[in-house]
């Protein structure tokens, strides 16, 4: 009876479920380990050209079962930076036993090349670069992710804009791919595409930094992608610039940033808990004026105050009532803390990655900090051999306390402030808790710092899905449906508060403002891949798809002034002013590629994305992005004979992407401008340019990368040329107009560049281990073309120097006033940048880790100094470096108007941007841990510089073009961790 | 062969949906554009445009305030943030007014902007055919008046460097014009719009500044009362004396009987931005010391600049008055006002020679400030003197001075308050219009 009904089942099998005939199930063991016998877990373990796979527990060690129609099945067994192997499972075969070799170079590091297609580094027609987990959260973590790329990126031009806690940070690959339009790359993450618009508190109420000379209100606003947490990120891929990106089409201008987030594991489940304090202090300070009872006097000319300033001064001394400002108001110690509990963990079928972690830390500013919680959920889920779903969900709730600093035209923000009082001037509370007025300026900083708020916080979900079903497979070819999308949603709330008891409140008799932002973005790619290999010789893949992107942001900003005392909503109030901005666009693309690998030696690539935006002039309109490359390594042809070079690889690779307009730019519309009750509508400043048009990227790079010495040198040397036209850029208009400013297609701008990336392990004995990478890169840019007269734009003006955007010279170039009249002061651009990433283990214990950035030259409009002078506070007031017997401050003071030479200044920096020491723990006492890891790092503690300013990166205008104007910003901080890990 | 076709049939698929996904496009989300004013514009819309102007004339009118106040020598602006107040302004050591500073600049696109809406009402007026004949004149003008008196603004900062005066197309802007041309110009426009006005119907609210003068005949007197001012300016003595009888001039009446600039705490609106309160620091305007020192003992204009609590001085420079012309941070600020038609009645008379009117005017005000009649000498040019030193006091931080010592060539007298100050005649065009 059971043979019979054996026999049933299988004939059942056989008439029934003929695909399931071949799949006589096979088990296939195996251990993996290093070259010097260690297990490797996590090792991955997949058939090729199928989703069946698993990964190598604890001890190396895997179980796969092997099914379906191919009869000797290769297995691919691949770890991140080990070189992989593929091994053919013949039909005897069912043990395994895989010593992988480590692969510095990185060569077998998996790579994108499409949107839904990869391939190995050592095939790779582009210079991908690659940041892992280790490199950018494993050395002395940042505050924020955006802040951990810092000096990780070769090719990447990286400012912090501000001190602030909640960062701020511009990102700028390979040149200023745009002047006007969005300079920074599109970041992927899961395959969503997240939000990255900053979005202004409505600070300019109270301090009318819009109202002077330049219109932007210079809030400084953090960066969205600072949402993200780094813990949670396994690997970065950067595509610089369109010869990779152009398959992302229409927002890969200014390059694309792929995170991929870690995924949960086959084996046991591990818990592991980290737990990092630490503190923050102020990296650098500007010092103070020392006073004297004649410098005190000598701050007014009118003998009756001059009087009286002495009289404060002497009365503050014999009190002993002198202060250094500075340091009440930046001289905060922080203390900070992260706490994170992951669990990873998984069957055949379904693995998990959790996460949830708390960030809190303290600025140097009382009253300023950052605070973030997040939680990750990765689900992996098989559905069945051929189907296979991965679900990646982020809640991120964040918090940032961000002070008031930067620019402002009403002496409120804590730098102005200081810039004009002087140490003896009396700003301390009396017994009561009241603040006196300062009488230096138009508000007191301890005071502004005690009573007000400046909060941004998010409530933010992301939300990717990823389906990879593989519809058709043979002996030779086989398809997959991969569909990826996601969404992108978050809930933004600004919240300043300016209670009336301010000094400069005065007026409005307290102010608040409440911004109020919604904004989701969803995006969807729907593509056929297609592997086709006709022989062993040649390797043919096709992909195909559509993708969609939306995006719909809403911006409510209130702003209430004669707030009643102790009051912040919005309607306990006077009068009420509020605005709403609102985006929307939908950008959708069509894709094809093909990919073509000939004797695993030469690799060529070609595709087009054609896309249309709702930000276009005409939405209809499809806009065509090609790109193609090739690669070539010598080392895998039959005719190279020398071993000299491990592996040599020349490349070449070519791409257009392109840039949205801004939204809005191609309509002339009136604005709201209302007076005692009655509605107006006034004409914008800005007139619409129907015909607006996408500015268009087209890159070129080649290359070669070679290794020598058993692979244990390894060189990545690229040359890239980046042309940019069309660029769009706000053309100022003869005011007499009635309009200010225009969005044109203006001209073509150039960026080329070179980046040479070697890889090395200097020591490889059996205690002591040394990877050390080193990085070299520069870019040149020039507007070489350029259809409207020269645009000066992002700064205060020729008085004080500003950029300009002209025909024949670098698009980062300065100018301003030099004595003679008009003349070219410096450059934003730095002359080159390197980098080195070291890491020293000893025992495989002991981890020292560090980075060194060193960015030589590159000008900053340093307007800081300037204010000091003026207000009779700075450091170097009374020196007489000159010898005419006049303060040197006067000597600066006198030739404004005349020279703006001493405001552009350099900003080379040599930086130890992180560095840190581990302990692993081999053998714990504890049964229930199985890993224990110690550490110690410090952020940004050592900075070699010639620069005057707090520090050398910063940004008065954010993250746009006109980088590096220093005005008074928060200044930036440094910072010391003690870390420890414990895994269960 | 046949997985080739099965793809290539699923690539038609796609791009069929792709291309045939339904149009889009967005519109502008946040404003209503130009069009939708030059379409066939509903009464309501050209009275937001109305408004609109009316608001927009109050974009840097502080500004305007400050930068004449500061040349002119009237007032000191202390800025923590800004140092042009003190440096560029003055002409301190070796600054020199710039063609791309804010003090040019802003006060130059604020008013060009109001010239446009003035320009796209006329033209969305005209296009619109739900408004009857009378209707449209009344628009044109109150356009025309108000683009007169938003390019005269500019050209009393230009002056012999000129202002443009074809503005309406965009594209093609006319050229800069000199100062006599640019006058000739604003004074042909005032007449244009007169003629508009007269048969003409009001049919859009003006705000409470323009209270007495909100119909047609009262705009037609506000219309003249600028064409008065245009004319002393244009040396037009016996038309300024035709156009104020137009006008609301009255010698017997209340001076500051007229037409300003209204604010309010509404949500769009605006603040006075010319009012800051006393005893400020940072951010402070100070009337230039002279004010004081010069002005004739008991004169109750001295309460336009009151004592501070303590002096305070900014890259040497001192003052111990706070301007307290401006007393809240919602009065309202004149455009034109009684007071100064009497002083401009003054002048034509003092100009054609009548002087016992002028006598009679000038006490008119000295009467109205608390001071006894005038006893100098009886001849024009002392009399230009003593109408001079009037409208210093009476029209102090209204935007007055500098512009009235230049038009008798008297710039040489204003006080300097450094070594190497200067007292400039005239701003350069902004950088953008070359």
């Amino acid at each position: 009876m059971r043979k019979f009904i054996n026999r049933m089942t299988g004939l059942l099998f056989i008439v029934l479920l003929p695909c399931l005939l071949l799949a006589q199930e096979k088990i296939v063991t195996g251990k993996v380990t290093d070259a010097n016998a260690l297990p490797l877990p996590g090792v991955s373990v997949v058939v090729q050209q199928t989703n069946q796979g698993t990964t190598t527990d604890a001890e190396g060690k895997f179980s796969l079962s092997l099914s379906g129609k191919i009869r000797s099945p290769r297995i691919v067994i691949s770890s991140a930076g080990f070189k992989s192997q593929t091994i053919a499972v013949g039909p005897t075969i069912t043990d395994i036993q895989v010593k992988l070799e480590e692969d510095i170079a990185k060569l077998d590091e998996v790579v994108v090349t499409g949107l839904t297609t990869s391939i190995k580094r050592r095939n790779l027609a582009n210079a991908v670069a690659t940041v892992s987990n280790k490199e950018l959260n494993g050395i002395a973590p940042a505050q924020t992710f955006d802040a951990a790329l810092n000096g990780k990126i070769p090719g990447a031009y990286i400012n912090a804009n501000t001190g602030a806690p909640g960062g701020g940070i511009s990102v700028k690959l390979r040149g200023v791919t745009s002047v006007f339009g969005n300079t920074q790359p599109l970041y992927v993450v899961d395959g969503v595409f997240l939000d990255n618009t900053a979005t202004s508190a409505g600070l300019n109420a109270v301090t009318s930094a819009a109202a002077g000379g330049n219109a932007s209100t210079q809030d400084n606003p953090s960066s969205r992608i600072a949402d993200l947490r780094a813990d949670d990120i396994e690997n970065i891929e950067i595509l610089k610039g369109a010869s990779a990106a152009a398959i992302y089409g229409s927002r890969a201008a200014a390059g694309v940033v792929i995170i991929t987030t870690k995924k949960g594991r086959q084996g046991k489940t591990k818990v592991s808990v980290s737990q990092d304090v630490g503190f923050i202090k102020v990296r650098n300070l500007l010092g103070v004026r020392e006073f004297t009872a004649d410098r005190a006097a000598g701050l007014s000319s009118d003998p009756a105050t001059s009087a009286a300033l002495r009289q404060q001064f002497l009365d503050a001394q014999s009190a002993g009532k002198i202060y250094d400002y500075e340091k009440e108001v930046y001289g905060n110690t922080g203390f900070a803390r992260n706490t994170v509990m992951s669990i990873t963990g998984g069957t055949d079928k379904t693995s998990l990655y959790f996460s949830a972690g708390q960030k809190d830390e303290e600025g140097i500013i009382n009253g300023t900090g950052y605070r973030n919680t997040s939680l990750r959920l990765n689900v992996d889920h098989r559905l069945n051999d051929n189907i296979k779903i991965g679900i990646s969900t982020n809640y991120v709730n964040s918090s940032a306390d961000r002070g008031l600093t930067g620019n402002d035209n009403a002496g409120v923000t804590y730098g102005i402030a200081l810039s004009s009082t002087p140490g003896f001037a009396q700003l301390f509370p009396d017994a009561n808790g009241y603040y006196p007025n300062n009488p230096f300026s138009a508000s007191n900083p301890l005071q502004t710092i005690a009573l007000m708020k400046n909060n941004e916080g998010i409530n933010r979900f992301v939300t990717g899905i990823n389906l990879d079903a593989v519809l058709f497979k043979g002996e030779k070819s086989g398809t997959r449906l991969i569909a990826r999308g996601g969404f992108d949603f978050y809930n933004l709330h600004t919240d300043a508060q300016f209670p009336s008891a301010l000094q400069f409140q005065a007026v409005n008799k307290g102010t608040s403002i409440q911004g109020f932002t919604r904004n989701l973005n969803t995006n969807y790619i729907i593509s056929l891949v297609n592997t086709f290999n006709p022989s062993d010789k040649l390797g043919l893949t096709t992909s195909a798809g559509i993708t969609q992107e939306t995006g719909d942001y809403n911006n409510l900003l209130n702003v209430a002034t004669q707030v009643i005392s102790g009051q912040s909503n919005v309607d306990q109030a006077g009068a009420l002013t509020a605005a709403q901005f609102r985006t929307k666009f939908q950008n959708d693309g069509i894709f094809i590629q093909e990919e073509a690998s000939i004797i695993d030696a030469i690799t060529l690539t070609a595709g087009i994305r054609f896309d249309r935006s709702t930000n276009n002039g005409d939405p209809d309109k499809f806009y065509a992005y090609p790109k193609a490359g090739v690669s070539w390594n010598l080392t895998r042809m039959d005719f190279w004979k020398t071993t000299f070079f491990e592996n040599l690889k020349l490349r070449a690779a070519y791409g257009q992407s392109a840039n949205f307009p801004v939204f809005g730019s191609k309509f002339t519309s009136l604005v709201v401008s209302n007076i005692t009750g009655f509605p107006g509508s006034l004409v914008n400043t800005q007139l619409g340019e129907a015909g607006i048009k996408p500015e268009r990227q087209t890159e070129f790079e080649a290359g070669i990368d070679f290794s020598i010495l058993k692979s244990r040198l390894n060189f990545e040397i690229t040359y890239y040329q980046k042309k940019i036209f069309d660029f769009l850029l706000s053309r100022t208009l003869p005011a007499s107009t009635g309009f200010s400013t225009q969005w044109v297609n203006a001209g073509d701008l150039r960026n080329s560049g070179i980046e040479i990336g070697i890889k090395s392990r200097p020591v490889a004995g059996r205690n002591i281990k040394w990877n050390s990478s080193v990085n070299f890169w520069l870019n040149r840019s020039k507007v070489t073309k350029l259809v409207i007269p020269p645009v000066v734009l992002g700064s205060f003006g020729v008085a004080l120097g500003t950029f300009q955007i002209e025909e024949g010279k670098s698009a980062t170039q300065i100018i301003g006033l030099n004595g003679a009249g008009i003349g070219v002061l410096g450059n934003q651009e730095p002359k080159f940048q390197m980098n080195t990433f070291n890491e020293i283990t000893f025992r495989d214990r002991l981890s020292l880790r560090f980075l060194l950035h060193w960015k030589y030259k590159g000008d900053n409009i340093n307007l800081t100094n300037l204010l000091n002078d003026l207000g009779g506070t700075s450091i170097n007031y009374d020196e007489d470096l000159n010898k005419n017997n006049v303060p040197d401050a006067i000597d600066r003071i006198s030739t404004i108007g005349v020279t703006a030479t001493q405001f552009v200044e350099g900003s080379g920096y040599l930086r130890l941007r992180e560095i840190g020491l581990y302990y692993t723990a081999v053998r714990v006492p504890v049964k229930f841990i199985s890993g224990l890891r110690l550490g110690v790092s410090l952020n940004n503690f050592l900075t070699i510089t010639k620069y005057s300013g707090y520090d050398p990166e910063v940004s008065n205008f954010g993250t746009g073009f006109s980088t590096g104007v220093d005005v008074d910003p928060f200044p930036a901080s440094k910072r010391a961790t003690f870390h420890i890990s414990i895994e269960f | 062969m046949k997985k080739i076709t099965g793809l290539n049939t699923i690539l038609v698929f796609i791009f069929f949906l792709s291309f045939t996904s339904c149009k889009k496009d967005y519109g502008n989300l946040n404003n209503p554009t130009i069009e939708d004013f030059l379409n066939n514009a509903t009464r309501d819309k050209l009275n937001n445009l109305v408004s609109g102007t009316l608001s927009g004339m109050r974009n840097n009118e502080g500004l305007y305030l400050d930068v004449t106040g500061v040349v002119g020598r009237e007032i000191y602006r202390f800025s923590g943030a800004d140092p042009r107040y003190v440096t560029d302004l003055l002409g301190g050591g070796s600054s020199v007014l710039n063609n791309t500073g804010f003090y040019i600049t802003n006060p130059w696109a604020s008013r060009y902007r109001v010239v446009k809406n003035c320009n796209v009402l006329i033209q969305a007026a005209a296009n619109s055919t739900l408004i009857s004949d009378a209707e449209k004149k009344g628009y044109a003008g109150f356009a025309k008046t108000i683009k007169a008196y938003d390019l005269l603004l500019n050209l009393n900062l230009t002056y012999t460097n000129g202002v443009r005066i074809e503005v309406a197309d965009p594209e093609n802007p006319g050229p800069i014009v000199g100062h006599t041309e640019s006058l000739n110009a604003i004074s042909a426009l005032l007449n244009d719009a007169e003629t508009d006005l007269t048969g003409a119907t009001i049919i859009y609210p003006l705000t409470s500044g323009f209270s007495g003068f909100s119909n047609a005949a009262g705009f037609i007197k506000f219309n003249r009362a600028l064409a008065a001012r245009v004319d002393v300016y244009r040396k037009q003595w016996s038309n300024a004396l035709t156009d104020l009888n137009k006008s609301f001039f009255d010698l017997n009446g209340n001076f500051n009987t007229g037409i300003s600039h209204v604010f309010g705490t509404g949500s769009g609106d605006q603040l006075n931005p010319a009012f800051f309160p006393q005893n400020q620091t940072g951010e402070v305007r100070l009337a230039e010391p002279s004010f004081a020192t010069n002005i004739e003992a008991g004169d109750s204009r001295i309460g336009k600049a009151v004592l501070r609590n303590s002096p305070t001085s900014s890259s040497g420079l001192t003052g111990n008055r706070d301007v307290w012309v401006y007393t809240s941070s919602t009065a309202p600020v004149p455009i034109i006002r009684n007071e100064e038609l009497i002083l401009i009645y003054a002048e034509a008379n003092i100009q054609l020679n009548n002087l016992v009117n002028a006598v009679n005017a000038i006490n008119i005000i000295r009467r109205g400030h608390n001071l006894a009649d005038y006893s100098g000498a009886v001849t024009q040019t002392a009399l230009i003197n003593e109408m001079l030193k009037q409208r210093r006091y009476s029209l102090f931080f209204e935007g007055h001075r500098w512009v009235d010592m230049r038009r008798y060539s008297k710039l040489n007298e204003l006080p300097l308050s450094r070594a190497g100050d200067d007292v400039w005649e005239a701003f350069p065009l902004p950088l953008t219009e070359n």
